[in-house]
C-alpha cells in the first residue's frame, strides 16, 4: 500500500490530511464555542455560489470560493453588529442569497451544474503542489494563531464582556476566528467536500468535549484526534478503495458514537 | 612586647569600634530617623518618613521578613491614638514613644503593651487622632488609616451626570456618584431598575448618552482607559450557560489574558489569587463542574489576578446556596480590609446584604437614592 505514496496525487493527499487533521478541528472548537454553526452552512452555500462563479467567469474554483467566503463572513460579522441582529440570523439570510445567486449564475452561464456541486465531494486528489503548500501555510497560521493568542481565545470563549474587562481586545479576536473559521470551511470543502467537512472539522471537537477538563486539553486532544483520524482515515481509504472523506467522517462517526454511548453509561 | 602591643592595640580599636557604633546607634537614633525598630540591641528597622507612614513601612518589613513582631522594639519620635491602634495591629509588644498623646494610652493597656515615654500631652497636633473614634475595633482603625493613607488597591470611581438608555427608555438619569479610594458601596433596587446597566456603562460595555465616569484618574473610553481596562474586575450575575472544557485555573488566568508573562510567572500569580480566595485546591477541576460558592470563588481570584482596583459585582448571590452565600459574605469581607478594592455591588438579596455593613443606596426612577 505504500508504494501508492510515490504518486504524487496520494502522497499530496496525505500531507495535506496529515495538516489539515491537526490544525483544522481547532477552527472546529472555535465553530462550537462561538456557536458559529449557523455560520458554517453559510459558508457551504458560499462555496457553491464561489464554484458557480468560477466556472461562469473562467477563475480558479479554489481561490473564488476562499474569496467569497471571505467576503460574506465579514459582511455577515459586520452587518450583524452594526443592525444588531443575531449572527445566526444573519448567516441564514446569507445562506439564501447566496444559494440563490449560484443558481442564477448556473442558469444564465449555462454552468454545468454538476461542476458547481462537486465541491460538495472534495477533490483531494486534484490539488496541484502550490494549492498543498497554500494548505501546509495555512495549518501551521492556524497552529500559531493558537499559540500566539492562547489566552485571549480562552478569554472569549469563556466569555466575552469578561474577556473586554480583562482587557482583551475582543472585537479585533472575534474577526480574526471568524476569518480564519471561514477559510478553514472554504479549504476543508475543496479537500473533503461540503458534505463531510464536519468530520474533520467538528466531530474530534465534539468527542475532546465528552472527556477534557480544560481548555488546554480540549486544543491538544482535538488536534490528536483529527491528526488520527485524518491519516487512519486516508490508509482505510487506500486500504478499501473507498473516497478518502468517506472513510475519514466514518471512522471520526464511530469513534464519536462510541464515545456518545461511553460517556452515557 | 611586640604580641602585647598588638593585643592593646586590637582590643582598643575593638573598645572604640563598639563605643563608636553605640555612639552612631544613638546618633543615627536621634537624629535620622522618626522611626527605629531593633530586635536584641539590634537595629533592624528605621524610616525618616512623616505621620503614619514609617508604622506602614514596619508592616510590609515584618511582613516581608517574617519577623515575630514580639522580639521587636519600637522606638517612636511622636505617637497618637493612631499610631497607638497600627503598632497594636502589627502585633508589637514594647516600645518608647518620646512625645505621647493621652489618647493612645488606653489603647496600649487594653491590649497590653509595654509603653515607656519621654513627655506626655493631652492630645498632638494631627486631624487623623480625631478621626479614630472609641468605637473603632483595631482592624477597623487600621483599615481607615490604610485608606486615608492611601494605601489601598482601590481607584476613586466618579460618575457625573450620567445619562444611560436602554432602547428608547432612558434608565440612567444625569446620576452623580462618588466612591472614594478603597471604599464599598451596595446598590440595591427593584428588577428592571438599571442596576446593571449603570454597572455595564462602569465597565465601558455601554455606551452612556450623557456624562463622564472616571475610575482614577481616567476617563471611561479614552484612549489612556482602553489600556487599563483591565484594572476593573468584573463578576455578572448569569451563570457561565456554555458548556465547554474550561478549568478553574484557566478561569483565573483569564485576569491575565491581555498581560504578557512568563508561564512560570502566569501559573505563579494564579496560585497566589487562588490561594487568597481559597480556591486553589480546585485549579484542574472543571470551571463548569463547581459549585456556586466555588465558581464565586474562582471568579474573585480571577478578579485579583487581573489586579482589578475596582471590582464590579453584579448579583452575586444569584446562584449560591446559603452555605455558598456566608463563604462570600466572609471573602468579601476580608478582600475590603486587606486588598481594600473599590467595590461596587448589586444585589436586591436585603438579607444577605444588610450582613456586609456597607454603605447601601438605592437605585430608583434612574436616581440614587
Amino acid at each position: 500500500m505504500l508504494e501508492l505514496l510515490t504518486y504524487p496525487p496520494i502522497l499530496k493527499g496525505l500531507i495535506v490530511l496529515l495538516f489539515a487533521g491537526i490544525s483544522f478541528p481547532i477552527t472546529g472548537l472555535y465553530l462550537l464555542k462561538l456557536n458559529l454553526l449557523p455560520l458554517r452552512f453559510m459558508l457551504m452555500h458560499g462555496a457553491i455560489f464561489g464554484g458557480a462563479l468560477a466556472l461562469a467567469m473562467q477563475l480558479n474554483p479554489m481561490g473564488t470560493t476562499i474569496l467569497v467566503n471571505l467576503m460574506l463572513v465579514l459582511f455577515m460579522t459586520r452587518a450583524s453588529r452594526t443592525l444588531r441582529v443575531d449572527a445566526g440570523q444573519m448567516s441564514t439570510f446569507f445562506m439564501v442569497i447566496t444559494i440563490s445567486l449560484a443558481f442564477i449564475l448556473i442558469y444564465k452561464f449555462n454552468v454545468p451544474a454538476k461542476d458547481t456541486l462537486s465541491i460538495l465531494w472534495g477533490s483531494l486528489y486534484t490539488l496541484s503542489w502550490y494549492e498543498v503548500a497554500g494548505v501546509v501555510i495555512f495549518s501551521l497560521m492556524i497552529l500559531a494563531f493558537q499559540l500566539i493568542f492562547n489566552r485571549q481565545l480562552q478569554a472569549i470563549f469563556f466569555d466575552r464582556e469578561i474577556a473586554f474587562t480583562a482587557g482583551v481586545n475582543e472585537n479585533a479576536i472575534h474577526y480574526a476566528i471568524v476569518i480564519i473559521t471561514a477559510l478553514t470551511v472554504a479549504t476543508a470543502m475543496k479537500l473533503i467536500g461540503a458534505l463531510l467537512l464536519d468530520a474533520i472539522l467538528l466531530l474530534p471537537a465534539l468527542i475532546t468535549a465528552f472527556k477534557v477538563k480544560s481548555f488546554h486539553q480540549a486544543i491538544i486532544w482535538s488536534s490528536l484526534c483529527g491528526g488520527i483520524f485524518a491519516i487512519a482515515g486516508f490508509f482505510l481509504s487506500l486500504a478499501f478503495d473507498i473516497p478518502a472523506s468517506s472513510s475519514i467522517a466514518v471512522l471520526a462517526s464511530v469513534v464519536f458514537i462510541s464515545f456518545v454511548i461511553f460517556a452515557k453509561k | 612586647m611586640q604580641p602585647f602591643c598588638s593585643t592593646l592595640k586590637r582590643e582598643t580599636a575593638g573598645f572604640f569600634h563598639n563605643y563608636k557604633s553605640i555612639i552612631f546607634n544613638k546618633i543615627f537614633a536621634a537624629v535620622e530617623h522618626s522611626l527605629i525598630v531593633s530586635q536584641e540591641d539590634k537595629i533592624v528597622f528605621t524610616s525618616d518618613k512623616h505621620w503614619l507612614h514609617p508604622l506602614f513601612e514596619l508592616e510590609d518589613f515584618i511582613a516581608k521578613e517574617k519577623i515575630d513582631p514580639i522580639t521587636l522594639f519600637l522606638r517612636d519620635k511622636i505617637a497618637g491614638k493612631a499610631a497607638a491602634c497600627l503598632i497594636v495591629r502589627h502585633g508589637i509588644k514594647s516600645c518608647h514613644i518620646e512625645l505621647l498623646s493621652e489618647r493612645a494610652i488606653p489603647v496600649f493597656r487594653q491590649h497590653h503593651i509595654n509603653f515607656t515615654y519621654d513627655h506626655l500631652v493631652e492630645h498632638i497636633q494631627c486631624r487623623t487622632e480625631d478621626l479614630i473614634t472609641d468605637r473603632m475595633s483595631i482592624d477597623e482603625a487600621w483599615l481607615f488609616l490604610r485608606k486615608r493613607a492611601g494605601r489601598v488597591q482601590g481607584l476613586a470611581v466618579k460618575i457625573d451626570k450620567l445619562s444611560v438608555n436602554r432602547g428608547d427608555k432612558e434608565i440612567v438619569k444625569c446620576l452623580d456618584l462618588e466612591v472614594g479610594r478603597g471604599e464599598q458601596l451596595i446598590i440595591h433596587g427593584a428588577n428592571g431598575s438599571g442596576k446593571t446597566t449603570l454597572l455595564k456603562t462602569i465597565l465601558g460595555l455601554v455606551k452612556p448618552v450623557n456624562g463622564s465616569i472616571q475610575i482614577g484618574d481616567t476617563i471611561v473610553g479614552s484612549a489612556e482607559w482602553k489600556k487599563n481596562r483591565s484594572q476593573t474586575g468584573y463578576v455578572h450575575q448569569e451563570n457561565i450557560k456554555n458548556s465547554f472544557p474550561i478549568s478553574a485555573g484557566e478561569v483565573v488566568e483569564i485576569g491575565l489574558s491581555a498581560k504578557k508573562f512568563t508561564s512560570q510567572e502566569l501559573d505563579y500569580r494564579v496560585e497566589i489569587a487562588m490561594r487568597r480566595t481559597g480556591c486553589f485546591h480546585l485549579l484542574n477541576h472543571s470551571f463548569h463542574e463547581l459549585s456556586g460558592g466555588e465558581k464565586q470563588r474562582v471568579s474573585l481570584a480571577r478578579c485579583l489576578c487581573q489586579n482589578a482596583q475596582v471590582l464590579l459585582l453584579d448579583e452575586p448571590t444569584s446562584f449560591l446556596d446559603s452555605e455558598g452565600k456566608e463563604e462570600l459574605l466572609i471573602l468579601l469581607k476580608e478582600l475590603s480590609q486587606n486588598e481594600a478594592p473599590t467595590i461596587l455591588l448589586v444585589s436586591h438579596d436585603f438579607q444577605w446584604i444588610e450582613r456586609l455593613e456597607w454603605i447601601k443606596r438605592e437605585l430608583k426612577g434612574g436616581q440614587l437614592c
